[in-house]
């Protein structure tokens, strides 16, 4: 059994009467691609939204490497080692994507300030420094020649590209994306894939991916957890779960799913 | 970086000739645009750079004028140390009533930052064993090396410099990760905080930097006008502060400088209008929202002359 980075552990999340997610427990293991899927509204971002720290849970708690991030800011949770992007991209528009990665890369970097007031020698070297690493950073998800366009005037592939940028630069052990997949054309598809395997290797990254996007699912991830309604009704390899008939259910509804089974 | 040592070299030549040239009258002046434009600063910062509303700069302003003035009669304290000492103490009133943000924004934070306001002069009416109560109080002379400096020739030689070296911290900070922070919150605050930006420490930071150079310019503006009387810091001052920051241009320092050029020089351009001052610049402020909102100093200068001008420091973002 592989170490476990994430725990959520029977997570309950209520607004008034809603129940956006219901009793969800997940694991996920250092070092993998973890998939969660499932229609529209079973509660997906809701799921993001907790590990993240933008939303305390009801019940139930989220340990990461064994630690309680219950009632942490989520700043905190993200100099911890957990980053994420977002399902309709929240980049800093009007800011080059060179500068959208040096923010991130500030808390690291960052000089007194003193320093900063006088722009002296230690802030020249610090600037630098940042910079030189966000320029890697864009290098690694193949927006070199955009450094210096605002961020809001770049295509939507290469905005979901800079957010993976930008949440790299944070030196995260988790990534967590929201719908990467989302209005990407097939090639785009197959290239962000590349990308995400490549980051697992290279980096010995841990993703979290939530998508619809069977494409993209199948195709990288080693577990799918699938929820609907904001329960968790399946989970396993994807072959697994691509049998399993509340799967097809949920997706496809009851009369598909005795068809399959029949 | 030859370009940059030529402005600065021009800029210094100046400060010293301007003294020699100028008559009395327009170094007092020149002296209220630097005091004023400082005030300004304060609240382009927060409002401008860190995008959170404030109307208690009048409140800040009071705090310097006042602070710096009471230290200097009661405790002996000049005010050339005590117009500092006061703005670090209004840096740290800002801090606090920028953890205000973390529960109100918007409207809200309008409303609050205005109560403010309202109370610090209503507690400048009430204490008046301290202040002087509405009738006011007179300013100390503001005394350095053994020189007393009162006219506003003489005041020029500290009010100048002083704003000159903040304006040129405020440009240094904003162009450094501070600058850059407070553009990420402005723009998204949930992305923000996921960068692992501790926002309401920047928000609280911004909050504080508005009070230390509205304390400053008010400290330094008090020897100027030379009395203190709680009317000159309601409610209406605060959104003066406000009407020149818009018309300068809240995305820039220098914006703060236009702003306040324009409005302490209009009103002698407008002598036969005086009765109507308000109204004029009531309605230079509509205008500039409704047709300029990034006020004079956003706006384009024509290429050919962008072109021909030195680059101004630093990288543009």
């Amino acid at each position: 059994m592989t170490e476990r980075l994430l725990h959520v552990d029977s997570v309950t999340v209520r607004f008034g009467g809603l129940v956006a997610l219901d009793n969800v427990s997940v694991d996920i293991a250092r070092g993998t691609i973890h998939a969660v899927i499932g229609p529209n509204g079973a509660g997906k971002s809701t799921l993001l939204n907790v590990v993240t720290g933008l939303y305390r849970p009801s019940e139930g708690d989220v340990t990461f490497e064994e630690e309680s991030l219950s009632g942490r800011a989520p700043h905190l949770i993200t100099r911890q080692g957990i980053a994420r992007t977002f399902q309709n991209t929240e980049l800093f528009g009007e800011m080059t994507a060179l500068d959208n990665v040096v923010v991130a890369l500030d808390s690291r970097y960052a000089c007194n300030g003193i320093s900063a007031a006088l722009h002296d020698g230690r802030w020249r070297a610090s600037e630098a420094e940042a910079r030189g690493e966000a320029r890697e950073l864009l290098a690694l998800v193949g927006l070199s020649e955009d450094q210096d366009s605002a961020a809001a005037a770049l295509p939507f592939g290469k905005q979901r590209r800079l957010e993976i940028a930008r949440a790299l630069a944070t030196q995260p052990k988790l990534l967590l994306l929201d719908e990467p997949a989302a209005g990407l054309r097939a090639a785009e598809i197959e290239a962000l894939n590349r990308v995400l395997l490549d980051l697992r290797t290279s980096r010995g990254l841990t993703i979290l991916v939530i998508d619809h996007v069977m494409a993209l699912v199948m195709a990288i991830s080693d577990r799918i957890s699938v929820l609907n309604f904001g329960r968790k009704i399946a989970e396993g390899v994807p072959e697994e779960v691509r049998a399993s008939p509340e799967v097809i259910e949920a997706y496809l509804g009851k009369k598909a799913a005795h068809a399959f089974s029949a | 970086m030859a370009g940059r040592a030529l402005i600065v070299a021009i800029a210094v030549a100046a400060f010293f000739i301007a003294p020699h040239a100028l008559a009395e009258f327009h170094l007092f002046q020149i002296c209220l645009v630097a005091g004023t434009a400082l005030v300004v600063l304060g609240l382009i910062v927060v409002t401008g750079f860190a995008g959170q509303i404030s109307l208690a700069q009048a409140a800040f302003v009071a705090l310097g004028g006042y602070g710096s003035a009471i230290l200097a009669a009661r405790w002996g304290i000049p005010l050339w140390a005590g117009v500092p000492i006061v703005s670090i103490g209004a840096f740290v009133v800002g801090f606090v009533l920028g953890q205000m943000t973390l529960r109100v924004s918007g409207h809200y934070l309008a409303l609050v930052t205005l109560a403010v306001t309202a109370i610090v002069q209503i507690a400048l009416i009430y204490s008046d064993n301290v202040t002087g109560g509405a009738a006011g109080m007179p300013v100390p002379a503001f005394e350095i090396f053994g020189l007393t400096l009162s006219t506003g020739a003489q005041l020029y030689y500290v009010i100048v410099p002083a704003t000159a070296m903040l304006f040129l911290a405020v440009h240094h900070l904003n162009h450094s990760h501070y600058g850059r922070a407070l553009a990420a919150i402005r723009q998204s605050e949930t992305a923000a905080e996921l960068m692992g930006l501790n926002v309401l420490r920047y928000k609280a930071a911004a909050f504080g930097a508005s009070g230390f150079l509205g304390a400053f310019g008010g400290g330094l503006l008090a020897p100027l006008s030379t009395y203190l009387d709680p009317a000159q810091f309601g409610i209406t001052q605060s959104v003066y502060f406000l009407a020149v920051a818009v018309v300068g241009g809240m995305m820039s320092p220098l914006g703060a400088l236009v702003g306040s050029i324009v409005f302490v020089l209009l009103p002698d351009f407008l002598q036969a209008f005086q009765t109507y001052l308000g109204l004029v610049f009531a309605l230079l402020l509509l205008g500039f929202i409704v047709l300029r909102p990034e006020g004079l100093a956003g706006l384009r200068l024509p290429k050919g002359i962008v072109a021909a001008l030195p680059r101004l420091g630093g990288e543009r973002r």
